[in-house]
């Protein structure tokens, strides 16, 4: 049964197929990519139950396809793995996937390429199912490249328009993800070359199908080995594997210092923005440390840099979301900082904490996205908050989801995003002991809730401050999307509530993780950064639905710009990382290829080094007297003197 | 094994045809199509039947042809193949009809010149790939030369007659060091065991056996004189410029980039001679000449993003590939030097089909200027996705065949005891490079608001739509299975590699 794992990604590729080369109607589109993903969510569902008869000591199923790569002792299967913690992914991939699916079919409707759109996002969910379900590195990071590149055809879905809001150029925008990406990617591939060469192997677990076997298991094996790094001395080759990764990590799940491709990733459709830059794909570097934590737990690895990155990467992007003005935004600096937060979880070794807040975020912040997606789609396309205001009447359904979406994502007891969220601080506090980290994090708490009741005030309390501006609500689809994923937004921390541990014993047999011991204070923390959060999110809503509501104004700075200047302009541009790198790397990139071009090898390499030595020849040719001008009569000379060469040799041998 | 002589009909048919279509009437057009595209296909089939009787188990020369030649000298006319040429004449079969197709309708003036040149290209790079015998590989490799350099100088661009007498001149020079190599080998060789040939193989032997044993020194030099001569070929950096010249003086159809050019005959002569004949000077040396190599991955890379002219941006993409290619031979392991092969024919595969890419978008707008293109995605939706695969297979999307070769030499080149990561390290920034310069040539002519010319550009026609599809074919397929590349070439990857094994070993 286990060759039941490869209908998973196969539904959505012959969704992807289809829609490319044969549908042409928009509805048919729409309707197949839902089915197709709908018909892998339930394979995911056959297959966890095949799983369930799997013995718990190698809990996972495989099957290998073909040898994918074999050249000499270098062998690479094209095959799959199947084991809880591929499970919960898949789960939350086809599920929110299918819902966002759906959610599409009203939301497209009427786009000038829709069959485009649900090829490309079939495409995506066989790309990222095939990342998460892959048995060995490689197989992983085709699907870690090809998410990359949906991410690129679909954030360039309007490449032939100019700029869509807040001002971005769609292709720019769109090639900027996929080149940011890659340079993670690049790290990622030289951590492949090195678990290769130092591992003999890509492959995670034993391939009982082809005889390789995994690296996982073998991660004290090469505890002691250092690398060699010249002047700057020796380093431990777990560092140096793990330090790559984590490079690798910062390019696709956005974190410090390579998130900046994600706010202007918001160019594409709102429902991209809430599949590929909020649930799923860029979550898949929290995956990849999960699925290498034997590599993680040694003693030298680069954990406690994960943890840093983490930690600055969740309070970068929180204070970047207070100050941006566009409805999207706010929630792409949001996404930003709470993966942080899934990153500080694993580099702490809170594994299960980490994908526990995962799979919460993946549910509240896809409703988060298609509730700002119905705002979006029902007043006409507007995405800066300054115009709206007061939409709470226009916009009951929404209202109510999106401030569900809010209330999770801020950490409010009872509400999903309270549970994961808190786990991840708890254990920074009680068992890492790094007070600092969660410090930062309670805090980093107390700026969402502060952003979200900002944004809850502007956009759906105060008075409609853009008169063209007349909100309907969405249809049936759209709505009863949301709502399903607003159930799962309130009742999702379920999954891991502390003392029943679900989500903990469900992942025991890949990560071997204790249950956490609740103490009281533990419900303390709890109780504070829930009362903090709370009083910062009042504050938001209270400043901006009431306080300074007045003097928000179409086109005009945000009324906090007064009192915060500079601060807020640095909020503003996301801490000035695009700014920096334009001038550190863009511009002296451009002016270097030109100065390459045009001098180097134009003038230098081809007239003074080739051409000379062609004149200086031709003159020594003048010079013998023997030949005319030209250069014909140059190889001519020379054929003539490789022939004499070739006479003497054989006279010579004689 | 020798069923029937294969390799020679496979080398003299194209050149047959080349006659016959010279002898048809100048304004049959038709007929001289049909005879050029026969002899090309029947080169093809006849090269498919080479692979179906080579032996993959087997890591020597196979389906040897041999007949003496001028027996006094030992020089004979024998043809064979192994692993490592097997798929370069595959290649060259492959790609000969298409650069005819690709030439139908865009050549205006002398077709049938045209064909019976290419015709004759053909064989030439069939006996360069096949021949065993060192002087007719060199009689072989002087021939292309010819065609090639007439090809650009007839048809080609505004620079078409320097470029066609530099690529001449250049080369050439080059092989006038190949040249004194070849014969200072048969002397040495023969001077030391007294058999005088030319025969790769029995020299090769002489060396494994101990026979013909050279002293460091000579060893050096003769490993010198081949280097020079394929590294002007190849070309490493910084040989390079009469390729950038030769890609953007060719004719815009892109027929001669794909067969002429792109070819990798310094290449394969690079493996074939300086490191199966010279193993130990070849680890001697392969950290100098990588450092050229990883330059020239990044330099030409870094080039290539700055370039106005898509045919002069593509040939630097190329010249990045082949600092590539260089660096995965040089990592004398089996990974490296079956990833070296692959890439060749991979990167011969990808940028050729842009090289005809290019020829379909100035057949729409005259021009071969990034800036006068845009938006084509949108009234040409099947030639942008189609272009879309082919850029991706080339900046390695793992799926794509790139990718596989890519990997391949990378791996090969960290692993290998004489490289290692310092050397792998900076060649894998040209995976970013090649991704900033190939999108942004990408997003220039096919995303973003089309000028007003273009957008009723007419989409792909049929015969644009055949070429296109038989190039993305084996892009996809070698993505996904590139066993059927490493396949045969496994057994002559591991022994050359294993010629250099000793060497490493006792440093």
């Amino acid at each position: 049964m286990n060759w039941i794992i490869w209908l998973i990604p196969a539904f959505p590729l012959i969704g992807f197929l289809l829609n490319a080369l044969v549908v042409r109607r928009e509805r048919a589109a729409g309707i197949l990519a839902s089915v197709m993903v709908g018909l892998s969510f339930a394979a995911t569902i056959a297959a966890m139950v095949v799983l369930e008869g799997a013995p718990s000591e190698a809990k996972r199923l495989t099957w290998t396809l073909w040898e994918w790569i074999r050249i000499a002792d270098f062998r690479v299967a094209f095959g799959l793995l199947f084991d809880p913690l591929t499970a919960v992914m898949a789960l939350l991939i086809t599920g929110v996937g299918g819902l966002i699916h759906i959610y599409s079919i009203g939301y497209m409707h009427g786009d000038v390429r829709p069959v485009r759109f649900f090829a490309f996002m079939n495409l995506f969910v066989f790309a990222m199912l095939m990342l998460v379900m892959a048995d060995n590195l490689l197989l992983l990071f085709l699907g870690w490249e090809g998410v990359g590149l949906c991410s690129f055809l679909l954030i360039g879905h309007y490449f032939d328009r100019r700029s869509v809001p807040p001002g971005i150029n769609p292709s720019e925008a769109a090639v900027k993800a996929f080149v940011v990406n890659r340079v993670g990617d690049v790290a990622m591939l030289a951590a492949l070359f090195a678990i290769f060469t130092n591992f003999g192997t890509l492959s995670f677990y034993d391939n009982p199908q082809l005889g390789i076997s995994g690296y996982l298991d073998q991660a004290i094996v090469v505890a002691g080995e250092m690398v060699d790094l010249g002047a700057f001395g020796q380093l431990p080759l777990i560092t140096g594997i793990t330090l790559l990764m984590l490079v690798a990590v910062t390019g696709k799940s956005a974190q410090f210092p390579l998130y900046t491709w994600l706010p202007d990733a918001m160019a594409g459709p709102t429902p991209v923005s809430a599949l590929i830059h909020a649930a799923t794909m860029v979550t898949s570097g929290v995956y990849l440390i999960v699925r290498n934590h034997t590599l993680f737990d040694q003693p030298a690895s680069a954990a406690p840099w994960v943890l840093v990155i983490g930690v600055m990467t969740a309070f970068i992007g929180a204070t970047a979301a207070v100050a941006q003005l566009d409805i999207k935004r706010v929630l792409a600096y949001s996404t930003v900082s709470q993966l942080g937060y899934m990153v500080a979880a694993v580099g702490m070794g809170a594994y299960v904490a980490g994908m526990y807040h995962l799979l919460t975020h993946g549910l509240f912040k896809a409703l988060l996205f298609l509730a700002a997606g119905s705002v979006i789609h029902g007043i006409g396309n507007y995405q800066d908050m300054r115009r709206m205001g007061g939409l709470r009447n226009a916009l009951p359904t929404t209202f109510r989801l999106y401030f569900i979406g809010a209330l999770a994502l801020s950490g409010i007891f009872p509400f999903a995003g309270f549970w994961s969220k808190d786990e991840i601080i708890a254990h920074a506090w009680f068992d890492a002991r790094s007070p600092l980290a969660a410090i930062m994090l309670i805090l980093t708490s107390a700026v969402t809730a502060f952003y979200m009741g900002r944004q809850i005030g502007m956009v759906f309390f105060g008075r409609p401050r853009d008169q063209a501006i007349h909100g309907h609500e969405s249809g049936v689809a759209m709505r009863w999307t949301m709502v399903t994923l607003a159930v799962g937004a309130v009742i999702g921390g379920l999954i891991n509530l502390p003392g029943l541990h679900w989500l903990n014993s469900y992942l025991r047999p890949v990560l071997q993780e204790p249950e956490v011991i609740y103490t009281v204070g533990m419900g303390i923390l709890a109780t504070i950064t829930t009362l903090l959060s709370a009083g910062a999110g009042y504050l938001g809503w209270k400043t901006y639905a009431c306080d300074l509501e007045p003097r928000i104004r179409v086109g005009k700075e945000d009324p906090l710009f007064r009192y915060l200047g500079d601060l807020w302009r640095g909020m503003e541009i996301g801490w000035g990382l695009d700014w920096l790198y334009q001038r550190v790397f863009v511009r002296p990139y451009r002016a270097a290829s030109v100065f390459l071009s045009d001098v180097v090898d134009r003038e230098a390499i081809d007239q003074v080094l080739v051409d000379g030595t062609a004149r200086g020849l031709v003159r020594l040719a003048h010079g013998l007297r023997a030949l005319q001008n030209g250069y014909i009569r140059t190889y001519a000379l020379m054929f003539l003197f490789g022939v004499i060469l070739v006479v003497a040799f054989f006279a010579l041998r004689g | 094994m020798n069923v029937a002589p294969l390799l020679s009909f496979m080398i003299w048919l194209p050149a047959l045809g080349a006659l016959v279509v010279l002898a048809l009437p100048r304004e049959r057009v038709a007929a001289q199509r049909i005879v050029s595209m026969s002899a090309a296909l029947l080169a093809l089939a006849a090269a498919l039947g080479v692979v179906f009787f080579f032996d993959p188990a087997r890591a020597g020369f196979q389906l040897v042809e041999s007949i003496a030649w001028i027996p006094s000298w030992g020089i004979s006319y024998t043809v064979s193949v192994d692993g490592i040429s097997l798929w370069l004449v595959v290649l060259t079969a492959f790609l000969t009809p298409v650069a005819l197709a690709a030439s139908w309708g865009t050549v205006e003036r002398q077709e049938r010149t045209f064909h019976a040149l290419v015709l004759l290209l053909a064989s030439g790079l069939f006996g360069v790939f096949t021949a065993q015998d060192m002087l007719l590989f060199y009689v072989f490799f002087e021939f292309t030369l010819v065609p090639t350099a007439l090809l650009i100088g007839i048809w080609g661009g505004a620079e078409r007659r320097y470029a066609a007498i530099k690529f001449f001149a250049y080369t050439f020079t080059g092989s006038v060091f190949l040249l004194l190599g070849i014969i200072g080998l048969y002397l040495l060789h023969g001077q030391a065991t007294g058999v005088y040939t030319f025969d790769i193989a029995t020299i090769l032997a002489s060396l494994q056996l101990g026979t013909l044993q050279l002293d460091p020194a000579a060893e050096r030099l003769m490993f010198g004189l081949f280097f020079i001569g394929f590294a002007v070929k190849t070309p490493i950096w910084p040989f390079h410029t009469w390729m950038t010249t030769a890609h953007a003086a060719a004719p815009s159809s892109g027929a001669i980039d794909i067969v002429g050019l792109l070819i990798k005959i310094g290449a394969y002569g690079l493996i074939r001679y300086t490191i199966q004949l010279f193993p130990a000077t070849a680890a001697w040396a392969a950290p100098a000449i990588s450092v050229l190599a990883v330059i020239g991955i990044l330099y030409a890379a870094w080039i290539a993003y700055q370039q106005t002219d898509m045919k002069r941006l593509l040939a630097y993409a190329s010249v990045s590939h082949l600092g590539l290619i260089v660096l995965g031979m040089f990592a004398l392991n089996p990974q490296g030097i079956a990833g070296s092969v692959a890439h060749m024919v991979n990167s011969a595969l990808t940028t050729g089909a842009l090289f005809l890419v290019v020829g379909m978008l100035v057949a729409r707008r005259g021009s071969r200027e990034l800036k006068s293109y845009g938006g084509l995605w949108k009234s040409t939706p099947v030639l942008g996705s189609l272009t879309l695969i082919l850029v991706l297979g080339s900046i390695g999307l793992p799926g794509l065949n790139g990718f596989v070769s890519e990997f391949a030499v990378l791996q090969g080149a960290w692993r290998s005891p004489g490289l290692g990561w310092r050397y792998a390290l900076p060649a894998l920034l040209g995976a970013v490079l090649a991704a900033v310069y190939l999108l942004h040539m990408y997003r220039m002519a096919f995303l973003g608001d089309a000028p007003p010319e273009l957008a009723q550009a007419p989409d792909v026609r049929p015969r644009e739509l055949a070429l296109l599809v038989i190039m993305a074919t084996p892009v996809v397929l070698f993505g996904l299975y590139p066993n059927l590349l490493f396949g045969p070439m496994q057994q002559s990857a591991t022994q050359i590699a294993g010629g250099t094994l000793q060497y490493l070993a006792s440093r």
